[in-house]
């Protein structure tokens, strides 16, 4: 049960790591990040289940493509975008504009894939069938893989962010763009590659709850719901409160299948509502506007 | 910033437009014999409604993804009194807006202190959310929705029966959101809107409570929606809580944008009636729909994010500079070579 909340958890706290680099980043609110994670769940469908390939190999493959993915739509439609705004264009139609923009590319990969891959379930046979007994409790490998990759990637992140020159330009990216530009950092390079983080980062998180579930064009539209549950408790911009907010999520919605039912998402709203009141930031965030 | 050029009808010629276009809408139905149209006139009005929702957030700078919500509320609030308290429509319907109203008072007083990114995702898990409650609620009927909506009880000789009847009734409830929108535009709120939207920080520093506006804003733009919702529950006489969710609210921004935003009132008009119209005439497979769509939206944002109307504009302005600047380089030229 715990063990379960925390798989969920940790696949949240990917997605939102990577929307939350994406909003910081390049201040796109990214519509399309669930139809991303829904495509690296199909990639690793393709390489391993199809072409036998190594797991891992396969794994790293979805992380890739997507990263790909997300570069090139980034260069495709938010750089035509961006290029329309001047230092005038007021914020909220910047917002609207790029939210709109990422809504549209949303439906063409949703419909997309629809298409090219139809509706049915497609089961992945899981590498790690076994089970491994702790104390009386029976946890699956898979469950425990899971929860091992997203502790080292949210590492790594971190190191990512907080210890390296490129982690600096983008914190201060996401602070005052225009400052960065002045101090002769190619920021437009900078967006792309915070955009194919971000996507790669959706990628893995699909790629890697494949196995455990059936993979469906429909997985995308189900977890985004939740994972901007959890930007929202988490705050914005801010890396603890993400994590924290997924293993809160993570907890309440599994507890709350189990005692609740169908009324859970309902329930966990409600709760995310009243900790707003209280906290307008999130959890670990500041109020900002 | 350009403004907006809907605010007040101040110029005779602009008088005479609206009245000839509100002529034009009465005539309409009477020359068209297919009911079928009359059908699509009235869905254009429900999402015109819920189009100018929108836009009135935008004026405010809040942008909702969550129009769908309240048109869900004002739906099931007046099902619900006209079919278990057996109240006539002619009452639910004011009571639904009041209803409507303390509930987005109290919604919109939590969600509007997260402007920016915040509001944009909580109006729209808040739409999703509707749904789920509407689903899941037994007595609103769970997911299989509502089915036999009594139909507005006649008023005086009035039967609503025909198509024609409930046109008139779409177009007097558009007609009134309309006025009521647009006198608010025009007076202190609608300009606070605007100042607020231009920089919050700086209508602040001129004593405007960006908080308060936003909350006029959310809810005046909910009740409307509202109001769309509790008409189109008993025109259509069955609703589900599907009908409400998925694509609807995106659906409704791009009726906003696709008119051009910076028009609040014609904007969302044009929108409507484009989007209604333009798909059911092009005929094209469902499932091939929402890439079309998602299509037109990319091809709209990337290349005439003002709209149609903007776009007429702006290329007509453009024309006009072009225009005097060729009529200035000849007076030059005329002028040196006198």
């Amino acid at each position: 049960m715990l063990v379960n909340a925390l798989t969920i958890g940790s696949i949240y706290i990917l997605m939102v790591l990577g929307l939350d680099i994406i909003l910081r980043g390049t201040k796109i609110l990214n519509f399309a990040h669930g139809q991303l994670y829904m495509l690296g769940a199909y990639v690793l469908f393709l390489f391993f289940q199809t072409l036998h390939w190594n797991f891992a190999l396969s794994l790293v493959l979805s992380g890739a493509v997507l990263a790909l993915v997300g570069a090139l739509s980034y260069l495709g439609v938010f750089a035509i975008l961006s290029r329309r705004f001047t230092v005038s264009t007021t914020l909220s139609y910047r917002l609207l504009l790029s939210a709109m923009a990422s809504v549209g590319l949303m439906m063409i990969l949703q419909q997309g894939t629809l298409l090219a891959f139809g509706t049915q379930e497609r089961g992945i046979q899981s590498p790690f069938p076994q089970v491994i007994d702790i104390l009386d409790i029976r946890i699956s490998v898979m469950r425990i893989l899971i929860i091992f990759l997203s502790v080292l990637v949210c590492l790594l992140l971190y190191l990512l962010m907080y210890k390296t020159p490129f982690g600096r330009v983008l914190r201060a990216v996401s602070y005052d763009p225009e400052a960065v530009t002045l101090q002769g950092v190619n920021t437009f390079w900078i967006f792309v590659t915070c955009f194919a983080l971000g996507s790669a980062l959706a990628g893995l998180a699909g790629g890697i709850i494949a196995p455990l579930f059936s993979v469906t064009p429909a997985m995308g539209q189900n977890v985004i719901f939740l994972s901007f549950l959890v930007l929202l408790v988490g705050g914005i911009g801010s890396y603890r409160g993400t994590i924290a907010g997924g293993l809160l999520i993570g907890l309440l919605l599994s507890f709350g299948f189990q005692f609740l039912g169908g009324v859970a998402e309902l329930f966990v709203f409600m709760l995310v509502i009243l900790i707003l009141v209280f906290r307008p930031g999130g959890i670990l965030g500041e109020a900002t506007e | 910033m350009k403004l907006p050029n809907n605010v007040a009808l101040k110029s005779r010629k602009k008088q005479i437009a609206v009245a000839i276009a509100i002529a034009v809408l009465v005539v309409l139905p009477l020359c068209i014999e297919s009911d079928y149209i009359k059908h699509l006139l009235i869905m254009s009005c429900v999402g015109t409604i819920l189009a100018m929702t929108f836009s009135m957030l935008y004026s405010s700078g809040l942008i909702s993804l969550g129009a769908a919500a309240f048109y869900a509320v004002g739906a099931y609030t007046s099902t619900v009194l006209v079919m278990n308290t057996g109240l006539s429509f002619w009452l639910a319907l004011p009571l639904t807006i009041l209803v409507a109203a303390v509930l987005s008072l109290g919604f919109g007083a939590i969600f509007v202190r997260h402007a920016g990114v915040a509001f944009v995702i909580i109006s729209l898990l808040f739409a999703q959310v509707v749904v789920i409650a509407a689903g899941q609620a037994e007595f609103l009927g769970g997911w299989g929705g509502i089915i036999g909506i009594p139909r507005p009880d006649p008023l005086g000789p009035v039967e609503f029966a025909s198509k024609n009847s409930f046109y008139y009734l779409a177009l007097a409830i558009l007609l009134l959101v309309v006025l009521v929108f647009n006198a608010l535009y025009s007076s202190r709120i609608g300009r606070a809107w605007r100042a607020i939207k231009l920089s919050p920080n700086l209508a602040g520093t001129l004593g405007i409570n960006a908080y308060r506006y936003r909350l006029v804003s959310f809810v005046a733009g909910s009740t409307a929606a509202a109001l769309s919702g509790s008409f189109y529950a008993h025109y259509a006489q069955t609703i589900t809580p599907g009908a409400f969710g998925g694509w609807l609210s995106i659906y409704i921004q791009l009726y906003a944008v696709l008119g051009g935003l910076e028009f609040y009132i014609i904007g969302p008009v044009i929108g409507a009636v484009v989007m209604t119209f333009v798909p059911e005439y092009l005929r094209v497979l469902k499932e091939v729909e929402p890439i079309i769509t998602g299509i037109l939206l990319l091809i709209i944002i990337l290349f005439f994010p003002d709209g149609i109307l903007g776009s007429i504009k702006n290329s007509s302005s453009a024309g006009l500079d072009r225009f005097k600047s060729g009529m200035g380089g000849i007076k030059a030229w005329i002028t040196q070579n006198r």
